[in-house]
């Protein structure tokens, strides 16, 4: 029985898992969000902003990548940041 | 506990069963970057720390020292648009540690499997608050002194983690599976340092789920939650001891243009129990037999930061006051810990009052008056300065 139970519960996590990932989206103001815009409310959480100027395109490649993991930022949000640093240094 | 393994193994397959339809060919490039496309940066910081200890002295102790001082790079390599590492190494006081080497494959944009010794992804502090150019105090949030590492630590195991956007609200989480924490015995306490060395099958699971409620992603607040086995591997007493803790973690970042300032309020509460078990009385107070006790401590801290970040005058811009409350309960009847005046374990508190001069956004001074109240009415009181130099 705990058996069944066990594998009904995982069936039911990945369903329900899979349902929440693939319907994660944005809302059109969060998605009309600028990368400047996502620069200064997302670095500023956790530490003060560095200037695009700080790094070269390559590097802020890199720190965008770290920092996507660190911190848990969605990837839109990591590519948007980026090419923002990179465009402005 | 089969159900928060479960919890473990749903994310690994969704990983497979959602990630995008990709060819074998294009997978392969992905993961093998071609020679003098790997992108690396080392960054990091060093520092310098002094302690003048203020009361609670007599003729002969010191209390004035240049007490502190470290190198810490920390390396970071894009190896594919998939795949990356990251490392710190720690040098400082006459030791040497890797703090961390993770390897970490982005399976898609919701889900990364990271490997290795990894910071451990309970609460925020020790993965997002620690670094030393973000801590805004020459010390550190009051931690255990028994090992346990409830704000800060490492791991060695497996982490799958990720970001997800749910309308104006985001959301963020951390699953992993790690060697476990190990039981002293001989007196109940639960160290988390764990390397290489395991004293049982089992292994820690644990986690954390983040949310961020407001679309300006100004407020996170996330829950975190991690058990494992702390007994030794077929020990008849002690082997299905176990080691249970939890921690609400909340950070609020704003820029308040009425006060013209950015304030920071952060903090974590984190809870620990260990499993009822009975111990040898210790042989030097001459008693015999065995003894139990309730085995949890509590740890937390609060802290509040206040940066006039909007005012025009680069002086006062670049200063920051800010406050901290500490506090840590250990176990009532436990064999160790604070003790108040009865032999029994009491809470020690501990305020920090701090003021950071910014020379860069990762480069600053930082002074701070610390006072800290034991159990036993007794307190020391300390001013620390430290230098901070972002690499």
């Amino acid at each position: 029985m705990k058996k069944i139970i066990s594998i009904l519960i995982l069936v039911g996590g990945i369903g329900l898992g899979a349902f929440t990932i693939q319907s994660c989206s944005t809302s059109a103001m969060v998605q009309a969000k600028s990368g400047a815009q996502l620069w200064g409310e997302n670095c500023k959480r956790c530490h003060n902003v560095a200037s695009p100027s700080d790094y070269s395109d390559v590097q802020w490649d890199v720190i965008g990548t770290h920092m996507r993991l660190r911190a848990n930022l969605t990837a839109d949000e990591m590519r948007k940041i980026v090419e923002f640093l990179q465009s402005a240094n | 506990m089969k159900a928060l393994k479960h919890l473990l193994v749903v994310p690994l397959v969704l990983a497979f069963l959602i990630s995008p339809a990709q060819d074998s060919k294009k997978a392969k490039a992905k993961l093998s970057p071609l020679p003098g496309t790997t992108r690396m940066l080392i960054t990091g910081s060093a520092w310098f720390g002094y302690q003048g200890i203020l009361n609670n002295t007599t003729d002969t102790d010191v209390t004035s020292n240049f007490n502190d001082y470290g190198f810490s790079p920390v390396f970071l390599w894009k190896l594919s648009d998939r795949l990356f590492f990251e490392s710190e190494v720690e040098i400082g006081a006459g030791e040497f540690e890797l703090e961390f080497a993770k390897l970490s494959y982005m399976v898609n944009d919701y889900i990364t499997i990271g490997a290795g010794r990894m910071l451990t992804p309970f609460g925020a502090y020790g993965e997002r608050w620690e670094p030393n150019f973000v801590e805004k105090f020459p010390n550190s949030p009051m931690e255990t002194s028994t090992g346990s590492h409830l704000h800060r630590g490492a791991i060695m195991g497996v982490d799958v983690r990720g970001g997800l956007p749910l309308g104006s609200v985001k959301m963020n989480y951390v699953v992993f599976i790690s060697n476990g924490p190990i039981l002293d015995q001989s007196n109940g306490m639960v160290q988390y340092e764990n390397l290489l060395e395991e004293n049982n099958n089992n292994k820690e699971l644990g986690g954390r789920i983040g949310i961020l409620p407001f679309s300006n992603s100004s407020l996170e607040i996330g829950f975190s939650y991690k058990r494992g086995i702390a007994g030794n591997q077929g020990d008849s007493v002690y082997k299905d001891v176990a080691a249970s803790a939890f921690a609400i973690d909340w950070n609020y970042v704003n820029d308040i243009s009425a006060i013209k300032s950015t304030i920071t309020f952060r903090g974590q509460y984190n809870s620990l129990s260990v499993d009822d078990a009975i111990y040898p009385v210790d042989e030097s107070s001459k008693a015999a037999g065995t003894y139990t006790f309730d085995n949890k401590q509590t740890l937390y801290f609060a802290q509040l930061s206040l940066r006039p970040s909007l005012v025009g005058n680069k002086f006062f811009k670049n200063l920051e006051l800010s406050f901290r409350l500490n506090g840590l309960t250990d176990p009532q009847d436990a064999a160790w810990g604070a003790k108040d005046k009865n032999g029994k374990g009491g809470t020690v508190t501990r305020t920090d009052l701090g003021l950071t001069y910014w020379l860069s956004w990762k480069t600053s001074l930082r002074t701070a008056y610390v006072s800290t109240a034991m159990p036993d009415d007794s307190n020391t009181n300390e001013f620390l300065v430290s230098f901070v130099y972002g690499l």
